[in-house]
């Protein structure tokens, strides 16, 4: 897998967020995050059910307004874009799968695969051609000329994982992508995504399963109550644990009026020796 | 639209076109119109020509006026302007609806092709939908015409054939702006209740009186639906505020799915 258009170098930045929040009604979801990604890195987001993850990833993506703050991306050569006005240029080199798939029941998933290609930008040739080609990468061809509505909820993850990085994104923003795949389709994606990163695109990705974050990321940042509250380092040990430490002194500084834990800087812990993948 | 825009709508088009093509409700939409109207307007002719005083026959007279083909598509014409509201409003409603009850609506955003410009895509690929249905109503009727012996075609059939192709591409237009509910509402079923509201309006104001200035009224009036005196009160102005209406719902409609949020 290539990652895009030259011009934007392993390790320079291709999003930032900038003190970024997001509120809905009285409920606070995001709450001035400072984060980055960049070309040839795996981000890890976690934290648990409601902690912002989701909405970090949209206001990354522009899918929502920012009430502060600002979310920017840089992933073609130039300056860098406001995410709630990129151009299709900077869509190009984009690829995400936040929540729900790409998956529409009637079509089958080569027809899926080949409609999400057309409209990130392929031409009919080129759709085709990166259909196949993502259909075996992912394993997908048993099911290929099936409708989506008979695949499994797993195999319909995978279908909208294909669907996200058909284009060869430079930048792939992926919201529990190994969600209700099997052992063997974990370890596909995972696969599929470090062989992106080694040819520089970057990932931002999120997960509740701390063992397979371990295995791809090269920082893990901890967000408690729309607030980044630390990182984790994906070669330490009993991640869980830490985790869990984390997220009560969060809790534990909230109620005595400090909300955030010290010297957590919103940009993850980087793995040390930057294997064991 | 720049060389890019007119590529991602190209794209989005066909994209749209293929979900179209696959989509059941719109299979039994459009066979229901076509081999609906056709069907119901030859059994109505059939039972206005045997004549005799059965209840079918009291109740099918007021939609035939005059006679042969002319009487025959003008039936044609009013069944079409109710069925093509209907099938184009629910298959619009569907579209743009089931984007989020499916949740697909966040893959459609943040990607080189435009969310206004898949809104647009939608919008013209179901217009085109809808003006087949009519083109094939037409196609179908010619032979049930035959079939129920009004005999060859006359200069009366090419009028009467004219006016269901005005009547339903009309009809079609109305049916668009039902896109805009279904899209601020995020769901196809807002959709259709405003489509069903719509239609008992219709009917209140055309009981009212005010018909022919009802965009949604107009078309069946000018077939024939209120009787030969109310169909030749129509004017054209009247049957052309249908284009106003869907362009005021196409334009609500592209620019709500260019600015809104992904929830």
């Amino acid at each position: 897998m290539t990652a895009g258009p030259p011009g934007v170098r392993r390790g320079e930045t291709l999003l930032r967020t900038s003190a970024v929040a997001r509120a809905f009604g009285d409920e606070v979801a995001v709450d001035g995050v400072d984060l980055t990604v960049h070309a040839g890195e795996v981000h890890a987001l976690v934290g648990l059910n409601g902690a912002g993850k989701t909405t970090l990833m949209r206001l990354a993506l522009g899918m929502l307004r920012p009430d502060r703050g600002r979310a920017r991306l840089r992933v073609v050569p130039g300056p860098a874009v406001d995410a709630r006005t990129a151009p299709a240029a900077t869509w190009a080199q984009v690829g995400h799968l936040i929540e729900t798939p790409f998956a529409y029941a009637e079509l089958t998933v080569t027809e899926t695969i080949r409609c999400a290609a057309r409209l990130r930008g392929l031409d009919r040739h080129e759709a085709a051609t990166a259909g196949e080609r993502v259909i075996a990468d992912l394993a997908l061809e048993h099911w290929a000329r099936r409708r989506v509505r008979t695949l499994s909820l797993g195999n319909r993850q995978r279908v909208g994982l294909a669907c996200a990085v058909v284009h060869r994104p430079r930048l792939l923003i992926l919201d529990e992508p190994t969600n209700g795949l099997d052992p063997a389709g974990v370890v596909r994606v995972r696969r599929h995504l470090l062989e992106a990163v080694e040819q520089g695109a970057g990932v931002l990705l999120s997960s509740h399963h701390l063992d397979e974050l371990a295995r791809v990321a090269d920082r893990i940042t901890v967000l408690h109550g729309g607030r980044v509250v630390g990182g984790l380092p994906p070669d330490g040990t009993d991640l869980e644990r830490q985790l869990f430490a984390m997220l009560l002194a969060a809790d534990g500084d909230a109620a005595g009026g400090a909300a955030g834990a010290p010297g957590a800087a919103g940009v993850g812990v980087a793995r040390r020796d930057g294997g064991g993948r | 639209m720049t060389t890019d825009g007119a590529r991602a709508f190209g794209a989005a088009v066909e994209v749209e076109t293929l979900k179209l093509r696959r989509a059941t409700a719109a299979r039994v939409a459009g066979v229901a119109v076509v081999v609906g109207c056709c069907g119901l307007s030859g059994a109505f002719l059939a039972v206005a020509r045997a004549g005799g005083d059965s209840t079918m026959a009291a109740k099918v007279a007021p939609l035939v006026h005059g006679t042969g083909w002319a009487a025959y598509l003008g039936v044609v014409a009013q069944i079409l302007s109710v069925a093509v509201l209907l099938a184009v409003g629910l298959v619009t409603s569907w579209s743009f609806g089931r984007e989020f009850v499916d949740g697909t609506w966040g893959s459609l955003v943040a990607i080189p092709t435009p969310p206004g410009t898949t809104a647009a895509a939608k919008l013209v690929v179901l217009a085109v939908w809808g003006l087949g249905l009519c083109l094939a109503t037409v196609a179908l009727a010619v032979p049930v015409g035959l079939v129920v012996g009004l005999g060859p075609p006359d200069g009366a059939a090419l009028g009467g054939a004219a006016r269901v192709v005005v009547v339903g591409a009309l009809t079609v237009l109305l049916g668009l702006p039902f896109a805009w509910v279904s899209s601020a509402q995020r769901g196809y079923l807002p959709g259709i209740a405003a489509l069903l509201a719509v239609v008992v309006v219709t009917q209140l104001v055309t009981v009212a009186g005010a018909g022919g200035w009802f965009p949604y009224a107009a078309p069946g009036l000018w077939a024939g639906m209120g009787g030969q005196t109310a169909a030749d009160a129509v004017t054209g102005l009247q049957l052309a505020l249908a284009v106003p209406v869907a362009v005021l719902g196409g334009v609500a409609t592209v620019r709500w799915w260019q600015r809104a949020e992904v929830r």
